[in-house]
């Protein structure tokens, strides 16, 4: 039991990065909560902000299910979590497994994790020369299955999904490298006594491996689907949400209201809307870790 | 301690002249978009301003998109990036009512400019911009070299034009008969008011920049629904491509026709092959002058006056022309200063209407949207209704 004294210290070493939290992280968020709530007039709106920008088009647009994209930028986030989420957390795992014990592995794994540190705003550049239709590398992939070269990304059936495949190479480096330090700390003894007892390697693997990744796999998830909830930098660059805002997103509808047209109250809106998905996300995360360590 | 205090008083004196020194030599910083080609072709007037004042003027480049997002909140800490910046004239009146921008009226005089010039840049009689050269948009560029290698003459009536277009579209080599530059979306939105301007008429033009008829308009949906839909939908402009990349494809023969502003003028290695047509009837073009501003915060005012008005003066604007790709808003500026391209460009407006950009004009959420529909419009031409739709949304 720590004395009166030792509280005091603790928390006077706590003081100063307690008052940057408070500063820079939940002042600015409860400030954009209560911003939601107001219109710019300053009259307090309840949820009718909520209701008034749920209901434009950019958001939401339910009519594009018959005469095409955009579907609105919240539904373009969904896409991107229900695609680029399965993709990127399988072909990580795909990898980690494939270069464990491989001579160079760690090489090559390298080079995999580069697309973790290139700059987002880079990775956008190389998004939109990727799917050119003069001197795009996809178009030269394509071409030898008989497809004609096109711009995928000038295109609003194609610009969405062009950006979600073509990022799958930025995000898989994250899942791979989680997967392969998760596959490390799993006791070599348990597969070798499953083999003893006749088991194949793909029972080993679902049956051992994967219930043992339950909790990198809840991280690589978790963070995956915070990732795709505020892209930006992306789509910003690469298409910047067109063609007729087709490949929008939140995070970038967010920037047009506050930067374009200095609507901060809409904006703070968006903030809130995503804020209260990434809780719904993180919220069955820390509880499932929390009950693992209990 | 003698030997101390005088070498603190050496070191003192040192310090007060470097500083001094330092303050004395003023740095102009001067923003706009221009880069490549374009920066290249405007650093001489820079150049030309530091030797005659002795005032150095640095250069950074900041794209127009950029600076609306950046500025009014700089401004609202009463900070700005550059003395003396170029922006549409919409931004630029839009921050002088807000208080954010030197008022220039002293200093430039409208009568010494093209008339219209400035309309821009002016808060009732108050002028807050002042007009630096500008360009026209006189219609679809083609090299002389191609058309006479392939019999191709330019056309004088719709039906030469598409018949026109038809026929390029049948020579070996050619993507599609007219390059569509992409970027943001501008030279899409230049194309469409080309066609607006020329098959509704100036009037029309005017009354959709001032929001006094209905993007679903009938009379607005004619000129898409009959002259630039079909063309689409027949595949003669191409998908959007980067500007500048479309700009060098088609100089390479990829495409036949180009629609771009006079600009290219600056850009193109042999501007005596250069040659220009409006679409058949047009009875306005765009001029679009280039207005630059002094923030309110500017710590050098009466240096950035200095600069403006060597800029907006025609002495400033004859050395811009003589590189090509601009056409000058100062009426002191000979005729003989163009090269014969420009001469040839200017000439294209002759007995025609000067009409204002139309997103450059209206700014603000609309000119992002314009653009962005535009690209939607030039890929699926089928989604007409769609995008008029949205655009009457945004309009003012």
């Amino acid at each position: 039991m720590l004395s009166k004294k030792g509280k005091f210290s603790h928390f006077f070493f706590f003081a100063p990065v307690l008052a940057l939290i408070g500063v820079f992280i939940i002042f600015p968020v409860f400030s954009t909560i209560y911003l939601s709530f107001f219109s710019s007039s300053g009259k307090f709106t309840f949820l009718a902000n909520y209701l008034n920008v749920l209901s434009r088009r950019e958001i939401l647009n339910l009519k594009g299910f018959s005469s095409g994209f955009p579907l609105g930028a919240l539904l373009h986030n969904l896409l991107w979590i229900f695609i680029h989420l399965p993709l990127t957390t399988f072909l990580g795992l795909v990898l980690a497994i494939i270069l464990k014990d491989v001579k160079g592995g760690s090489v090559i794994k390298s080079i995999i994790f580069l697309g973790m540190i290139t700059p987002m705003i880079i990775g956008g550049v190389i998004l939109r020369f990727m799917f050119d239709k003069n001197v795009g590398i996809v178009n030269a992939f394509l071409a030898i299955l008989g497809v004609e070269p096109k711009t995928w990304t000038a295109y609003p059936e194609t610009a969405l999904f062009a950006l979600i495949f073509g990022s799958v190479w930025l995000w898989a480096g994250f899942s791979m490298v989680l997967y392969s330090a998760g596959l490390g700390t799993i006791p070599k003894d348990y597969s070798e006594a499953a083999k003893i007892d006749g088991a194949t390697p793909l029972r080993i693997f679902f049956n051992i491996t994967l219930p043992l990744l339950k909790p990198i796999t809840m991280v690589v998830v978790t963070m995956t689907v915070l990732w795709e909830l505020k892209i930006f930098d992306i789509v910003y660059i690469a298409t910047m949400g067109g063609p007729g805002g087709a490949s929008n997103v939140m995070g970038l509808q967010m920037y047009f209201y506050a930067f374009r047209q200095f609507d901060f109250n809409s904006a703070a809106v968006v903030a809130t809307i995503l804020m209260l998905l990434t809780l719904v996300v993180m919220i069955p995360m820390m509880t499932t870790l929390r009950g693992e360590r209990g | 301690m003698k030997r101390v205090i005088l070498l603190a008083l050496v070191v003192g004196v040192v310090v007060f002249a470097s500083v001094t020194g330092y303050a004395g030599q003023k740095t102009l910083t001067l923003i706009s978009g221009w880069s490549g080609a374009e920066r290249e072709a405007f650093l001489p007037v820079l150049e030309a301003f530091e030797k005659e004042t002795g005032i150095d003027v640095e250069y950074r480049i900041y794209r127009g998109e950029d600076l609306s997002t950046l500025l009014p909140a700089q401004f609202e800490a009463k900070m700005t990036p550059g003395d003396v910046i170029f922006m549409w004239g919409w931004f630029v009146t839009e921050k002088a009512r807000e208080g954010h921008v030197l008022e220039l009226t002293d200093i430039i005089d409208e009568a010494d400019f093209l008339p219209g010039a400035l309309s821009s840049a002016k808060v009732g009689d108050r002028i807050y911009g002042a007009a630096y050269t500008g360009k026209i948009k006189p219609g679809f560029w083609y090299r002389k070299s191609f058309f006479e290698k392939n019999n191709l003459t330019p056309p004088k009536t719709w039906k030469e034009f598409v018949a026109l277009l038809e026929k390029i579209s049948k020579i070996p080599g050619i993507e599609a008969p007219i390059a569509s530059g992409d970027g943001v979306g501008w030279p899409l939105s230049d194309v469409t008011e080309h066609f607006l301007m020329t098959f509704g008429g100036p009037q029309l033009h005017k009354d959709l920049t001032a929001g006094e008829i209905n993007w679903t308009d009938p009379l607005v949906k004619a000129v898409f629904v009959a002259r630039l839909v079909p063309l689409l939908e027949a595949g003669y402009f191409s998908e959007p491509i980067e500007w500048t990349q479309a700009l060098e494809l088609w100089w390479n023969g990829d495409y036949g026709l180009y629609f771009m502003g006079s600009w290219i003028t600056g850009m193109v290695d042999d501007p005596d092959d250069l040659g220009v047509f409006s679409l058949p009837g047009a009875m306005g073009l765009v001029f679009n002058p280039d207005i630059c501003f002094i923030p309110a915060y500017t710590e050098s005012p009466k240096e950035a006056k200095q600069l403006l008005s060597f800029l907006a003066s025609s002495r400033g604007q004859e050395i811009q022309v003589k590189q090509g790709g601009h056409i000058a808003t100062n009426l002191g500026v000979p005729l003989d200063a163009y090269p014969p391209v420009d001469r040839r460009v200017a000439g294209v407006m002759q007995g025609k209407v000067a009409m204002l950009d139309l997103d450059d004009a209206i700014g603000g959420e609309f000119q992002t949207t314009f653009w962005d529909q535009l690209k939607l419009l030039w890929v699926r031409p089928a989604r007409l209704d769609d995008v008029l739709e949205v655009l009457e949304e945004k309009a003012p």
